[in-house]
């Protein structure tokens, strides 16, 4: 690494000096002015460069410039949302009207390692309208991006500072999905710690004919970004807003009542009893609700079902230590608890309304010799989930500096901190899946103010939402990361630049946390401990490139790159484990004060990519355009047999629109066709240590006790290698078009694509015979995706003042597993609480779908379960049941295969996670000082596995709180209709022991993901107090969400290849906010 | 022009640097493991047996089963669900949704998709992995003699044998992968009881007499394993001569002369592990500073009563039928093995009676082995106090009154034995896969079959006399109920103990004398993972002790329904789906399913 770095330095050095000292020209001060052609009004804030040089300014407040400049030199004028303009220098001052932009054909798009005008593009590029952007509250880019350009599927949760799941035009692997990242050309792990006040620019690369230009990381689709600089006079901008989070109201799980969860479960025993022979009636009773004729709701829950006045709830008698240490110490307590008759709100108890803050101050100016942003972001959102939040600090500092008319260095860098404690949701034993698991008769709290829980009969085995959040409190982390670049850029004969830029990360981060011992619940952890887990590392890229540009009198346009590049990343973890706390005081808590011996482990990885590159861009008469690439990248996580891999890619266009024959068509402004077809890989989901053959231990399973005392060191093989291990090629063609139309009002983009991902890698489960050693990655799987993205743009003006701004974005596409492996044609996942897997990703079928038997009503009387199986028993005469535990008031499945009986080959798709189309609409007017914006993001077609509701609507599941469904919209002989099977003591595979139907609900929704209204003060009032712009405004965002799935929220994320299950949703909350945009 | 030419070649300078430093750019070593040539050196073979040794548990980290799969108790070697749970010593307990893929074991109607075999395959081919592995790498190594070498062989045999003879019991057709096999894709087709034999032919011919660790196998392990081996095989002449030989002079690994231990319970007490009844087992430790119950028993975690000072979480809960086997008769001291079912033997149990409820326990004759097996209200549970009914039971209705006993570790040394760092208990007690009692008993199974009816009735009654001849072994009561830590007292019996040796009469005939063999192995041995396997062995008589279990069970639990024992079928258990699935070999499962699944 050092080597590379002192390397990078001396050629950035050797460049500097080499290129210094070109002639200065005599020049005299120039004076101008620049105004809005429209309004007549001054522009201030206009960047005035003069062409073929670095050296610039910007317009005051009252629209005037002043510059060095020489009679002949050729002023540009530009304008963020106006055309730029051109102006030769004569001997008075200088004039210039700007007009407002319309369409975007000449806006400048960064592809890699280059830049090009829109209508240039060759290649399937969506620029992300970064204003919109910024308007969603949040701290992440990547929630921001949701829904805001077509092809992109950005799936998360409302827990702050989550990570969404980011996808380029569907699936592409099965492991890690994520995008690359690059910022200010340097790729980076992830878009966390990115402040989303400095993106000045957000482009996706989403075909081959312009990703594959990142080679062995671009399957994933690339995402460019590059952060803001400064121009012209000191600009200092101030942005904050203030809000309150209010989470979802109402009885969101459907929870029943205490008495409610009385009666259900004796219309369960009843039910069961009418099923059982004589001898095997169960006693109608509960340790709770009592032996009567109809439940009791009891006074006290601890002592179990115990009334007012009964001794044994006699405080006197109550014993409970809630920091005890010695694990035994928990048999002895003696709790009291009162029932909470009108019933807890667990959701309630933990999910509370919580506020969210965000500053951030800029500065940035620049002139003729450089310019510099920087930038101070604070931004501390707190979850709506007690404990849980996300505190950010950033400092961003950008620097250019025009060393001489043809020599630029400069550097972006930016360091932020960030405290974000997660939890894990979608999962059994979160402070959210207890929270619909824990009955309503639980308090929170005992009669002694401590926890009160599931810890006496009767009450099931949950455990104390409240307690979980609180205790989560303890969970600390602290990260900071440092990133950023330097880069030296050369114009050599005007036709050549030589560029070098060298930038990466640095980071580190430590998380801590106390688990507390606990005493309320029925299964209580004992024990006490400490775990400590921090971690560092760096990544760097060193890239060096030099293009050539030449336009042969305005009719042939070449433009060649080539490049080399060097990447490395380095990590390194370490943490530890103690227990044996004798106090838990958090300021003498840590890994050196336990009494226990403790386990510690530490970790080092190393991985390096080693490329070249090039690409040449062709424009005849800017009608047809042509572009060809190609990378050849090498990488450590490959064998030498299969270390390199090379990634071409074509792309071509044709813009009709400048045929002669197209002129006359004056509604037309600009029709393009482009078609791309290349290839692009993907390595992150190999293991470094893939080729290897390793051995290790684990003192957990590969040490023994060989005396029955102290542990003997002892060592396995626990990783396969596969030297042969090679590139996955993602195929991938692209037909599109780029329409401009009604002079800028209206633009329209759609692509159709198809991907075919051959050679995927993938480590497949391989049979037991193998050994339990870690599977090593091979090229076995296969993949396609289609898709059609679409986006439309249009504006125009309703009536004099009143500016209307459209965009809408469309995504759709189908995926299609191809092969799994050389053995199996399918691989299951989460199997969860049932007796088989929910997900089965199997060759034919896209990826995640889920998997059961199909429920095709009930069996309504013992007349048709006997007529089923005796039909059966003709056919198959050892059958004992047609359908296993088929009974009366059961679910009746579908005999899929048509052989007579049900079992487990008749399990059967029952719908994807992944949506048919999922769209976006923005939609923005403005009226004089006024503006209105609101942004709505659906998906259509999708289905969720309620998994909460096979603890909630199943009194046969395990014992917790069950829903109202359960008792009002079950099978009884009076009720044939219901949606859920006769409730009774069990769970059987006729009801929720098996994953069927039942679970699997529309997942399509429509969000109000933004709405707001602002008011920009009038700029004259302004002006004395030196205050260029002032603007407040009004937001509300996730504003309503219409849709039919019952549970919290229908957003529900997972991994690639096991999404779409919800056990307990992180679920989005409304937000009220309060804002403002100042500018000096 | 200059500019340009220089910093071109600045650019290609730049260029060459890099790309000559790119090859070893790229190559980036193994970090944090080592590599085949690092294990396959005299100090690397040493270590990768110990890890040989490790699969015998069956346990990953993190409460996960070996191999991949499932979680721990899925792959438990004592074989709480494969052999106690499935031959109807014991309910699965809990709650009926809990684990429910055991609901179908219990009852004989598992699927091949049924998640727990698929684990217990993956863990024990795991084992059978980590032999190969260390057979291949002893081949490599230079820096042994020979003779080092012989020892390590035969040590990694014997591992390989038991984990073999595991599979084999259990699924009767297994793909044969040795440490020559290239292509694992192997078919199911070939019976490997001879590659077992050989194995422990091997190890028996090779192993010494002691070792320096009692947890290694030494040379009587072996021949008993492989006396076992033949008696499964039904080759009863050739496995008696080799258990009367092992019975006569063998020794332990750490030198002891085998023998039945005096007190009974001594078996299951951690602080009396590795005694001379103690033939092969999987050693334990508590608190061994990896932070997990891994290395203690945690295949058993879930076998502790519920609402206990244990934590969790109720399973493994004696069957009514496993208990009632225990009553003797007040007079001959003998049990009753036709009719212990018949309602004037059925021993008092406290279902539906609540916690706080009066109860009084039984008050007829039993075999005091009951009360060290068995969890009974109002009976002292070891030193934790009198067991209280439902208190400490999930639901009595599905798993019954009972509470197991003999994998429970004392609360007056748990600070030594119980392991904590989990949310439900480990324990240092060894899982004695093979003890003295039960090689006294096959051989007496060998003895019964080979005519020799006077060497059954003397194992058999060795076994009964070790308990009878000590009555102060039997469970007594404690001094003070309430303070059980107190110790127990020395005249009063917990219950009405009667146990005696069988009279010669009862070994006149074969039929009887192997009906009072099969009796024996079920009392003496109940709940240590033998009596399913056991009872496949014994054909259509093993099958009907099943189906009148099931009959009998369903009148007290409601879990039981539905259970039938189907010869032909319910011997072994079926190959699990997934490794048919996963053995694809152009185009077509090499392996094939079981008769009846």
């Amino acid at each position: 690494m050092k080597k590379h770095f002192y390397q990078a330095l001396a050629v950035l050095c050797g460049l500097l000096l080499l290129l210094l000292g070109t002639n200065v020209y005599a020049q005299t001060k120039i004076t101008g002015k620049v105004t809005d052609k429209a309004s007549g009004n001054p522009l201030p804030g206009v960047t005035i460069v003069i062409k073929g040089t670095n050296r610039g300014t910007a317009t005051d407040p009252n629209g005037t410039f002043s510059i060095q400049a020489k009679p002949g030199d050729v002023l540009v004028a530009s304008f963020v949302g106006f055309d730029p303009k051109e102006a030769t220098v004569g001997n008075g001052p200088v004039s210039i009207t700007l007009s407002e932009k319309v369409g975007s054909l000449e806006e400048v798009v960064v592809t890699g390692y280059a830049s090009q005008k829109k209508k240039d593009l060759t290649g399937a590029i969506s620029v992300v309208k970064v204003d919109n952007l910024t308007k969603q509250p949040t701290a992440q880019i990547s929630s921001q991006l949701q829904g805001q350009v077509s092809g992109i599927t950005v799936l998360g949760s409302g827990q702050p500072g989550e990570e969404p799941k980011v996808q380029v035009r569907g699936v592409n692997t099965f492991g890690n999905n994520t995008p690359l990242y690059i910022v200010d050309g340097v790729p980076i792990k992830s878009l966390v710690d990115l402040n989303p006040n400095d993106v000045a620019t957000m482009q996706v690369l989403k075909d081959a004919g312009a990703a594959s230009i990142y080679g062995a990381r671009a399957a994933n689709g690339v995402i460019i970004i590059t952060t803001k600089r400064g121009t012209g006079k000191v600009k200092v901008s101030y942005d904050a807003y203030y809000g309150r989070q209010v989470p979802k109201g109402g009885n969101v799980y459907n929870t029943a009542t205490p008495l409610e969860q009385g009666y259900l479960a004796w219309a369960a025993m009843k039910n069961t009893n009418l099923r059982n022979p004589p001898d095997q009636q169960i006693p109608i009773a509960d340790a709770q609700y009592g032996s009567g004729p109809v439940p009791v709701v009891p006074d006290y829950i601890a002592p179990s079902g115990v009334m007012n006045g009964d001794p044994a709830a006699d405080p006197s008698k109550y014993y409970v230590n809630p920091f005890y240490t010695d694990p035994n110490e928990v048999g002895n307590f003696y709790r009291i608890s009162k029932a909470n008759k009108a019933g807890t709100d667990w959701f309630h108890e933990i999910f509370k309304p919580a506020p969210i803050t965000s500053h951030n101050v800029s500065v940035a100016g620049g002139g003729d010799i450089g310019n510099y942003f920087f930038s101070f972001y604070y931004f501390n959102q707190q979850g709506t989930l007690t404990n849980t939040y996300n505190k950010r600090y950033a400092v961003r500092a950008n620097t250019n500096f025009n060393v001489t008319d043809h020599i630029r260095v400069g550097e972006n860098m930016e360091y932020s901190v960030i405290s974000n404690p997660q939890i894990g949701a979608l999962t059994e034993g979160s402070g959210i899946g207890m929270a619909f698991r824990e009955m309503p008769i639980i308090p929170v709290y005992d009669i002694k103010g401590n926890y009160a829980g599931s810890g006496s009969k009767g009450l099931g085995n949950s455990r104390n939402p409240v307690a979980i959040q609180d205790r989560f409190g303890s969970t600390k982390t602290l990260a900071n990361r440092l990133l950023g670049n330097v880069y030296a850029e050369a114009d050599i004969l005007k036709l050549f630049t030589l560029r070098t830029t060298f930038g990466g990360e640095i980071y580190s981060f430590d998380n801590h946390s106390f688990t507390y011992p606990e005493y309320e619940n029925a299964e209580n952890n004992s024990k006490n401990s400490y775990a400590d887990n921090t971690g560092n590392g760096y990544d760097w890229t060193w890239t060096n490139t030099l293009s050539f540009h030449k336009n042969w009198h305005n009719t042939h346009d070449l433009k060649v790159l080539l490049g080399t590049e060097a990447y490395q990343d380095i990590s390194r973890t370490a943490g530890g484990t103690t227990n044996g706390y004798f106090i838990f005081d958090p300021n003498f808590t840590n890994l050196s004060t336990g009494t226990s011996t403790p386990t510690n482990y530490s970790g080092y990885g190393e991985n390096s990519l080693w490329s070249t590159f090039a690409r040449v861009d062709y424009a005849y008469r800017d009608k047809y355009l042509l572009g060809a690439l190609i990378r050849r990248d090498g990488s450590s996580r490959f064998g030498s047999n299969n270390r390199y891999g090379n990634f071409p890619a074509v792309s071509a266009a044709w813009r009709i629109s400048q045929e002669s024959f197209m002129k006359g068509l004056t509604w037309i402004s600009d029709l393009k066709i482009r078609g791309g077809y290349g290839v692009m890989g993907n390595q992150i989901n190999v293991d470094p240590a893939n080729v290897f053959n390793a051995f290790s231990f684990n003192k957990a399973s590969s040490f023994y006790p060989l005396t029955g005392g102290d542990l003997y060191t002892g060592y396995n093989q626990f990783r396969i290698g596969n030297p042969n291990a090679k590139w996955e090629s993602n195929i991938n063609s692209n037909i599109g078009i780029d329409a401009t139309l009604l002079k800028g009002h209206l633009e329209i983009t759609a692509d159709y694509y198809q991907k075919v991902v051959k050679d995927l890698l993938y480590n497949p489960e391989l049979a037991g015979v193998y050994g339990g050693a870690t599977v090593p990655y091979s090229n076995v799987a296969k993949m396609k995706n289609n898709g059609l993205d679409l986006s439309i743009n249009g504006n125009t003006m309703l009536s004099k003042g009143l500016k209307l701004d459209v965009t809408g974005t469309f995504t759709t596409y189908h995926n299609v597993i191809l092969a799994v492996s050389n053995g199996a044609d399918y691989f299951d996942s989460d199997q969860r609480r049932f007796g088989s897997p929910i997900i089965r990703n199997m060759v034919g079928h896209s990826i995640s779908e889920f998997y059961g038997y199909k429920i095709i009503g009930f069996w309504n009387s013992d007349a048709e379960v006997k007529a089923a199986n005796d039909a059966a028993k003709k056919i198959y005469p050892d059958l004992d049941q047609y359908q296993k535990d088929m009974a009366r008031g059961r679910y009746r499945y579908a005999d899929i295969n048509g052989d007579g009986k049900v079992d487990a080959s008749d399990r059967t798709f029952l719908g994807s996670p992944i949506p048919k189309f999922s769209y976006g609409l923005n939609i923005g007017l403005s009226y004089k000082n006024f503006d209105f914006s609101m942004f709505l993001y659906g998906v259509y077609g999708n289905k969720i596995w309620n998994q909460v509701s096979w603890w909630t609507d199943f009194y046969g599941s395990f014992a917790g709180a069950k829903s109202k469904a359960a008792l009002y919209d079950s099978w009884t002989e009076d009720n044939h209709n219901a949606k859920l099977p006769v409730q009774e003591t069990k769970s059987y595979a006729s009801t929720a022991s098996e994953p069927n139907s039942y679970f699997v609900q529309n997942g399509s929704y429509l969000r109000a993901k933004n709405m707001l209204l602002g008011y920009t003060l009038p700029s004259t009032s302004l002006r004395q107090l030196g205050i260029t712009k002032f603007r407040v405004y009004v937001q509300a965002a996730n504003v309503f969400t219409i849709t039919k799935y019952k549970g919290v929220d229908p957003e529900i994320t997972g991994t690639t290849t096991s999404f779409g299950i919800d056990e307990g949703a992180y679920p989005s909350q409304r937000q009220y906010l309060l804002g403002v945009n100042v500018t000096f | 022009m200059k500019i340009f030419k220089y910093s071109g070649i600045a650019l290609l300078l730049a260029g060459a640097m890099l790309s000559s430093c790119s090859k070893n750019f790229l190559d980036k070593p193994s970090y944090g493991a080592l590599t085949e040539n690092d294990m396959a050196t005299k100090a690397g073979i040493k270590v990768m047996l110990i890890g040989a040794y490790a699969a015998l548990d069956g346990q990953a980290p993190g409460n996960n089963a070996l191999g991949g799969s499932g979680s721990g108790w899925m792959a438990s070697p004592t074989n709480w669900v494969y052999g106690s749970v499935a031959g109807g010593d014991a309910h699965k307990g809990s709650e009926s949704t809990d684990q429910s893929d055991i609901n179908t074991i219990a009852i004989g109607q598992e699927s091949s998709t049924n998640t727990f075999i698929n684990a217990k395959w993956k863990a024990v081919y795991e084992g059978v992995t980590r032999c190969n592995i260390t057979l291949r790498l002893l081949r490599q190594t230079k820096d042994m003699t020979a003779d080092e070498k012989k020892q390590v062989e035969a040590e990694c045999r014997f591992l390989r044998g038991h984990y073999y003879f595991e599979l084999k019991k259990m699924f009767n057709n297994v793909p044969l992968i040795t440490d020559t096999t290239t292509d694992v894709m192997q078919p199911n087709t070939v019976n490997i009881w001879p590659f077992i034999e050989a194995d422990f032919t091997f190890a028996m011919n090779t192993l010494p007499e002691t070792q320096t660790e009692v947890g290694r196998a030494n040379k009587w392990a072996a021949q008993i394993y492989l006396a076992k081996t033949l008696l499964y095989e039904k080759q009863y002449p050739q496995a008696y001569t080799l258990f009367q030989g092992a019975i006569n002079a063998g020794v332990t690994s750490n030198g002891k002369k085998y023998a039945l231990v005096p007190n009974f319970e001594d078996n299951f007490d951690a602080s009396k592990k590795n005694g001379p009844e103690s033939v092969f087992a999987v050693q334990m430790t508590a608190n061994d500073g990896t932070g997990s119950i891994s290395n203690a028993n945690a295949g058993d975690m879930l076998n502790y009563p519920y609402n206990s000072p244990f934590g969790c979480c109720g399973f493994f809960q004696p069957t009514q039928d496993l208990v009632n086997s225990y009553r003797t008769d007040s007079i001959s001291g003998l049990p009753y093995i036709d009719n212990y079912n018949d309602p004037g033997n059925v021993v008092k149990n406290d279902m539906k009676v609540a916690a706080d409820a009066a109860f009084t326990p039984d008050a007829g004759y039993l075999d005091p082995r009951l009360d060290w097996t068995v969890g009974r209200r109002g009976l002292p549970y070891h030193d934790w106090g009198l067991h209280p009914g439902a208190k400490w039971v999930r639901d009595q209705n599905s798993g019954g009154p009972y509470a197991g006993k003999k994998m429970i570790f004392w609360q007056y040394n748990q600070n030594l034995y119980r392991d904590n760092n989990s949310w439900a208990p480990g324990s240092a007690i060894n899982v004695v896969l093979i003890r003295f009692a039960d090689v006294l008993l096959m051989a007496a199974e060998c003895a019964v079959e080979t005519g020799d009816l006077a060497g059954a009735e003397a194992y058999v009654n060795q076994v009964r006399g070790r308990i009878a001849d000590n009555p102060a072994s039997w469970l007594h009561k404690y001094v003070v109920d309430t303070l059980p830590l107190k110790g127990f007292s020395t005249t009063d019996l917990a219950a009405k103990y009667k146990i005696s040796r069988y009279p010669d009469s009862y070994f006149a005939s074969q039929d009887q004398a192997r009906k009072i063999v099969y009796f024996e192995r079920k009392l003496e041995l109940a709940t240590e993972g033998h009596r399913y396997f056991d009872i496949a062995r014994w054909g259509q008589a093993g099958a009907d002790m099943m189906n009148k279990f099931y009959q009998y069970e369903n009148t007290i639990t409601t879990d039981l329904v539905g259970g039938i024992y189907k010869v032909k079928r319910n011997e072994y258990f079926p190959i699990p789906q997934r490794q048919i699935d996963l053995s694809i070999k152009n185009g077509k499962s090499v392996l094939t399913q079981n008769s009846g699944y």
